[in-house]
């Protein structure tokens, strides 16, 4: 279906949203990762629109492939960990499904972000509780939409849904972990191989 | 001849690289830095360059040994406490030997006197280390009276009394530095009596602290060292009668300024960092063990642990750093007291080499006080002038923006002034002046704005319900499209899954 009608549907008519895209062939991953790369430039354009009274970093400061490294890597993760999770505890989600809710779970985020930094050049430091709450505002909304798509999705009660969005995000650092971990072994081992190699051709 | 012709040249070369060698000597020993509003060192101009040093070799004196401070009046004379030779040596403005003050036998014998004060009308106090007492000299360097330990129930009999530093206020109270002692400055009144402790630093809250405290049984709490603040190790006082002090083994507001009540007014409600700041390596803060204040309020602190000199301003801004650990003149050992004459030119003592090093305030540090100075006073209009020449002399001075963006703002030139503002991103200072300038642009268009936002109200009110209604319409006409486009694939769908079954 076309994303724009998506989109409106996740706005107005979240639940709606979430039960449509459990019937077959409505998820287009192609649109889920249109949708998470508009997150990443709408994330830039705000830091770029940023009013100078606000900014909390200097520009030196900002890299933008950290940026990029930070809605890319927990947003993927949360969508692997959670699956997990979820398919342990009886959840009725597939991944895909999961992949493609996570996306437009964002929406809010991608739309009103701009507008909302847009207001800081307009506004002075002791105004900023206006931008802190629209922001916060945002956040809670995109929250709110990822513990829907939980509920819906896996068709939980609510202390469940909690529950198993609790033990997800405890899954992703479990994972961030042991990512580190394996690159760190990697990296011994890689290099003790090499040494070997260095060795042998130093005696050889 | 050839030969000769050649000889001569390289003679004349090696001649030419001297002469240049020599002009190399007017650096500075160490690197001279501003620090910006990150916290980050910037190279800047000097602002004390090395000018001699005060050995006493050439002097009658003869060689200072250790020597632990001094104290440089009013009118330019010196008096140096040569602990290592138990003596006071007099010298004045141009460095010449005056008289010794303390070596003869007597009642006014000194031994390893560490610190020396003169009052006004030339009566020297000395602080009689060894001895244990503070000694008074009359202005001919006669033995007048000495003060032993003082008397009183708060001191106690295990009190261990060293006298290190001595400064007199304006009623002749004298306020005492005693080696190792975490109880404050001890004051005495003109006739040697214990007055109390005055100022004494703080045990601040620590999370440690209360966790061993709440796990560990009595017996495990008594073996632990009990916390005991941080002592004074050196003072200085303003014409205002307010108390400029270093503290040591504190990481933070190691200098204070101390109002007559002995409260800390240079940091109030701040944790601030003096000295360098240590970010990497081993960890270490600065122990600052010398102060000085000249008559604007501006602070010269000496910190044992870099060798270096900070110069701060009155606020506690940072102002100029110079010295350094090294062998080199102009740089110090063991640093141990520093002072300054009436001109700004500051001498520091170094204990480890036995000397005296000089420094001589540079116009570029006269222009940056007498700037400071003026700003600090909130004069920012008399000071504009002085800090745009300092940008001219250094552009990295972040201050100098900041104290012009300022004095725009007084003169309400919002615009300019935010342009300074964003330059020492001073964001606070930035927003009030755009704060300002946003007024002053809704006055001046008034018409514009109040039409856009009415454009804008019509805008919002009729065309953007118009709009929405247009999607939903569309959106339905879509979804309705692909539910019957869909139908078909699904009952394929369906279809195949009964096949599997």
């Amino acid at each position: 279906m076309s994303p724009f009608v998506m989109i409106h549907k996740i706005i107005f008519r979240p639940f709606d949203f979430f039960e449509d895209i459990q019937s077959p062939g409505m998820v287009r991953i192609k649109q889920a990762v249109a949708l998470i790369i508009c997150a990443y430039i709408a994330r830039v354009i705000s830091i770029y629109l940023l009013g100078f009274s606000f900014e909390t970093r200097e520009a030196y400061q900002i890299s933008i492939l950290q940026e990029a490294i930070w809605i890319f890597i927990p947003w993927f993760t949360w969508c692997v960990a959670h699956w997990a999770v979820a398919a342990i505890l009886d959840g009725e989600g597939k991944f895909v499904e999961i992949v493609y809710g996570s996306a437009y779970a964002l929406v809010p985020y991608i739309i009103l972000i701009i507008p909302v930094t847009l207001l800081t050049q307009f506004l002075a430091l002791d105004e900023a509780g206006i931008v802190n709450l629209l922001t916060y505002g945002i956040y809670a909304w995109v929250i709110w939409l990822f513990l829907l798509k939980v509920k819906v999705l896996h068709n939980f009660d609510l202390p469940k849904t909690l529950f198993i969005s609790l033990l997800s995000i405890i899954a992703v650092l479990i994972l961030w972990f042991v990512c580190i971990l394996l690159y760190g072994l990697a990296n011994q081992f890689v290099n003790f191989l090499l040494d070997i190699v260095k060795e042998l051709r130093l005696r050889g | 001849m050839k030969s000769l012709k050649k000889v001569r040249i390289i003679v004349l070369m090696t001649f030419m690289m001297s002469l240049l060698a020599s002009t190399a000597n007017a650096a500075t020993p160490y690197e001279s830095y501003t620090i910006n509003s990150q916290g980050q060192d910037i190279r800047s101009i000097a602002g004390f360059v090395y000018e001699g040093s005060i050995t006493g070799l050439d002097l009658e004196s003869g060689a200072l040994v250790r020597p632990e401070s001094l104290f440089i009046t009013a009118d330019g004379m010196i008096y140096i406490a040569d602990a290592g030779n138990n003596r006071i040596v007099q010298l004045n403005k141009q460095h010449q030997y005056v008289r010794t003050i303390g070596d003869a036998e007597g009642p006014g014998k000194l031994s390893e006197p560490k610190g020396v004060y003169v009052k006004e009308d030339g009566t020297i106090y000395v602080a009689d280390t060894k001895n244990g007492r503070i000694v008074i000299f009359n202005k001919d360097g006669q033995f007048e009276k000495e003060f032993l330990k003082p008397e009183s129930p708060l001191i106690g009999s295990t009190f261990s009394y060293s006298p290190s530093k001595i400064i007199l206020d304006k009623r002749d109270y004298m306020y005492v530095v005693s080696d190792g002692n975490t109880q404050g400055l001890i004051q005495l009144d003109p006739t040697g009596q214990f007055k109390g402790f005055y100022g004494a630093n703080h045990v601040g809250f620590s999370w440690s602290r209360l966790l061993i405290r709440l796990i560990a049984t009595e017996s495990q709490q008594q073996k632990i060292a009990t916390v005991r603040p941080a002592e004074f190790s050196n003072l200085d006082i303003d014409k205002e009668g307010f108390m400029y002090t270093t503290t040591i083994g504190e990481a933070f507001n190691q200098i204070k300024r101390l109002s007559p009540v002995g409260v800390d007014t240079l940091n109030i409600g701040m944790q601030r960092q003096y000295g360098d700041f240590y970010s990497a390596g081993p960890f270490s803060m600065p122990s600052f063990i010398g102060v000085s204040v000249d008559q604007n309020g501006i602070i010269t602190a000496l910190d044992l642990q870099t060798s270096k000199v900070f110069q701060y301003d009155k606020l506690g801004n940072f102002l100029f750093a110079f010295g350094g650990v090294g062998e080199q003149r102009g740089m110090f050992t063991t640093p141990a007291d520093l002072a300054q004459t009436a001109d700004g030119d500051i001498y520091v003592v170094d204990r480890g080499r036995n000397t005296i090093e000089v420094f001589r305030k540079t116009p570029f540090a006269e222009l940056v006080q007498k700037a400071s100075t003026l700003y600090v006073d909130g004069r920012y209009d008399e000071a504009k002038e002085m800090w745009a020449e300092v940008i001219r002399l250094n552009s990295n001075y972040e201050m100098a923006y900041q104290a012009i963006g300022k004095a725009l703002y007084k003169e309400e030139k919002y615009k300019e002034a935010m342009e300074y503002f964003k330059l020492a991103s001073a964001r606070g200072d930035y927003s009030m002046a755009f704060k300002e300038y946003r007024k002053e642009l809704i006055k001046e268009n008034f018409a514009v704005v109040a039409i856009g936002i009415i454009v804008l109200f019509i805008l919002l009110r009729i065309y953007i319900p118009k709009l929405t209604r247009w999607l939903a319409r569309k959106v339905k006409e879509k979804s309705k499209q692909q539910l019957n486009a869909g139908a078909q694939p699904a009952v394929q769908a369906v279809a195949k899954e009964g096949e599997t079954v």
